[in-house]
């Protein structure tokens, strides 16, 4: 096992755990979303066809990507789009600095962008003396806090009104106590308008790039992307190369999908299509790989390209609502995280963050297959000798006791008969979480095997 | 038919009522029920831990235990070990024998549903029983439609219960949520298994009902260790428990 000072994601969810009532409100919130899902879905009768249909679109860009890929590179270049390649998220940060220097950028005004999280861009700029302000709501909001996105759509829901109410307060000047959600968001576009009006460049994420137009999409529900990309004349867009659809059907398709499955909103407010620079300004895409070829190269990997990143699968997970988004050792939380960042955890323990309950799945628009990939990923850590909680230790035994009936009987005998004639007040500080949080299983006097030879065997 | 019973080592070991209670239903209802030798687990806390190595000769048993029974059907009252069985044959012996026994396996309620349907049962359960929608059952062996999916909804079980005079089936609040047990999740992520546990029973309780009503076993215990824990007014039940009694 890797030794490391990162607490692991049992010690997380445990130190969550402790504050039932604050678990209880991020748990609800959460299923609020599915259930607001669950009822957008449902209006829609096409809605297990647009799945199937999502994910053969991607599947089918992603087995031709490079032709997609030089494709829309072609057509952004006819546009007067300057397209740049970054081989990872070093390179991907140095050509944005590259881009804004020439420019002499001092202020950055960013929209929501997880893979410029991926990237750490922002501490690289703010390294570089270039300032970045997050313009999406949330993502200002933990800006402003010093703290990561806890989820890839609502990246504060972590945090109460009250508490962004506080932090309000110290940051941006509003009364003190205040937590009324109206009068924050108010501030807060007051607060926002101000650094649009004085950035000189702006930057994106990507939700879809549109390989025979040339074109990018991004969804916002604030319009933050289009105040900044219709305000400085100089415009940058991350992506990663995951995003590309060929055509504007496989843009719609995923589009009727995205919105109702992350919030259950019909559509984003704001769908915008990028097709080119303003007059006098300049549009700058860059394309990012960053490990992504390396998991197209592996069958069930690759399905986790298909992700249109909307969270769904997120919201429905038992697990993360109880353990919140900082459990997971990874930018991206939940099962999607899991599927993409387990294999970065060097506390091992990720992975095993999943009952394989197989919802996020069954939520997910283009179909990944989340629970399979999750415990693939268990798999490749299993191979790699990076087994998390003693299981390097117990699981041979396990194998060797279930393989052999005379010790596997004896040792459930020892069982049974512990748990019939022992006090559990005895055996509960040797049954480990079991014993901690539950009783312990009543016993029978033997095993239906012995029942069986006793009432039924000729 | 003749039936080979796959009784996980979880039941065999833990819980033999609900072994007796699957091999007596099956008897009742006409069947020729056998107990193949030299059974053990089903290999799923190795492998879903991700020590496929470690699993092999455990998993390697259990399907010889099966090879070349005679029978029409083998029949398992557990979902989850059912499906792990099916996919660990699968992956350590891809011979036609091997194939043979997974062609054959069923979980009870798919068998008592899909292959050798029952008319109605003649016993009243006079009391309120709230639904365990077990995740691999529902997801893997689909005996119902799940909460996520907008097709048209079927539930098997419901459709077996609802032939038991006087039961009234309910559902917890949400309706197929995990109940945290997930194999050695549950002593890995104690807290969050537990956290999941406590709401199930809870929600469970909410229903009113008298009974927890499920097809795995393995969820059914968890249940149990949480609701006397809670001192809820519940009891679980397995599926086959109810049925064998209403016949």
């Amino acid at each position: 096992m890797a030794t490391t000072t990162t607490a692991n994601h049992a010690e997380k969810a445990e130190i969550f755990c402790r504050d039932e009532t604050r678990v209880d409100w991020h748990s609800k919130a959460l299923w609020l979303l599915r259930q607001k899902r669950d009822r957008a879905a449902s209006s829609l009768p096409e809605w297990e066809q647009l799945r199937e249909l999502g994910s053969e679109y991607k599947l089918h860009t992603l087995s031709h990507l490079g032709e997609y890929l030089e494709q829309f590179e072609a057509n952004c270049v006819k546009q007067g789009i300057q397209v740049h390649w970054a081989k990872n998220g070093e390179e991907h940060n140095r050509i944005v600095h590259e881009i804004l220097s020439k420019h002499q950028v001092k202020k950055l005004v960013k929209s929501k962008s997880m893979l410029t999280e991926e990237c750490h861009l922002n501490p690289y700029l703010e390294q570089h003396g270039i300032e970045v302000i997050d313009t999406d709501l949330g993502e200002r909001i933990i800006q402003l806090n010093k703290q990561p996105p806890s989820h890839i759509v609502v990246p504060a829901i972590h945090l109460k009104k009250e508490e962004v109410g506080e932090l309000f307060h110290e940051k941006i000047g509003t009364e003190k106590g205040a937590s009324d959600p109206t009068y924050l968001t108010r501030a807060a576009r007051q607060h926002l308008r101000e650094q649009f009006l004085s950035a000189d460049a702006a930057m994106t994420g990507v939700n879809m790039a549109i390989a025979d137009q040339g074109a990018i999409v991004v969804c916002t529900n604030e319009g933050n992307a289009d105040m900044g990309g219709n305000l400085p004349g100089l415009t940058l867009h991350s992506m990663g190369i995951d995003k590309m659809v060929p055509n504007m059907e496989a843009a719609s398709v995923l589009l009727r999908t995205l919105a109702r499955n992350a919030i259950g909103q019909p559509i984003t407010t704001y769908s915008s299509f990028y097709h080119g620079p303003k007059p006098g300004g300049e549009m700058h895409i860059i394309i990012v790989d960053n490990g992504r070829t390396k998991a197209l190269q592996d069958e069930l990997l690759a399905e986790s390209l298909k992700c249109i990143r909307c969270g769904g699968c997120i919201n429905t997970c038992p697990v993360y609502r109880r353990s919140g988004g900082y459990s997971y050792n990874y930018f991206i939380p939940g099962p999607i995280g899991i599927a993409v960042g387990a294999q970065q955890d060097d506390t091992n323990t990720t992975a095993w963050a999943c009952t394989l309950c197989g919802s996020c799945t069954y939520v997910c628009p283009t179909k990944v297959p989340l629970d399979k990939i999750i415990s693939y990923q268990r798999r490749l850590k299993a191979e790699q000798g990076k087994l998390p909680y003693g299981k390097e230790r117990y699981m041979p035994m396990v194998g060797k006791m279930m393989g052999s009936t005379t010790m596997f009987n004896c040792a459930m005998s020892v069982a049974r008969f512990s748990l019939r004639y022992l006090p559990h007040s005895m055996l509960k500080p040797f049954s480990g979480a079991w014993g901690k949080y539950r009783e312990l299983p009543k016993a029978p006097k033997t095993s239906f095997e012995t029942w069986y030879n006793q009432n039924r065997s000729k | 038919m003749k039936i080979a019973l796959f009784i996980p080592c979880l039941v065999n070991q833990l819980m033999p009522q609900v072994a007796i209670a699957t091999l007596e239903l099956l008897e009742k209802l006409g069947h020729q029920v056998i107990l193949p030798k030299g059974q053990t687990c089903c290999g799923q806390p190795m492998t879903n831990s991700g020590c496929f190595n470690e699993a092999r000769s455990t998993v390697l048993k259990l399907l010889n235990a099966f090879k070349g029974v005679e029978c029409d059907a083998i029949v398992c009252p557990a979902a989850s070990c059912l499906v792990a069985a099916k996919e660990n044959f699968h992956e350590f012996d891809d011979s036609p024998e091997a194939q043979a026994v997974i062609n054959k396996l069923y979980e009870l309620t798919e068998f008592l549903h899909d292959i050798a349907p029952v008319e109605a049962f003649t016993r009243p359960f006079p009391h309120k029983v709230s639904m365990q929608m077990s995740c691999h059952g529902l997801r893997m062996l689909t005996l119902a439609k799940a909460s996520e999916l907008m097709s048209p909804g079927y539930n098997k079980l419901e459709a077996l219960l609802n032939k038991v005079p006087a039961i009234e089936v309910v559902y917890p609040e949400p309706h197929d949520e995990c109940c945290g047990f997930g194999g050695t999740f549950a002593m890995d992520e104690g807290a969050v298994s537990a956290k999941m546990g406590k709401d199930k029973a809870s929600a469970h309780a909410n229903t009113g009902a008298s009974y927890v009503v499920g097809y795995d076993p393995s969820c059914l215990m968890h249940l149990d260790g949480m609701i006397r824990r809670l001192q809820l007014p519940l009891e679980t039940r397995h599926l086959a428990q109810i049925l064998n009694e209403a016949i």
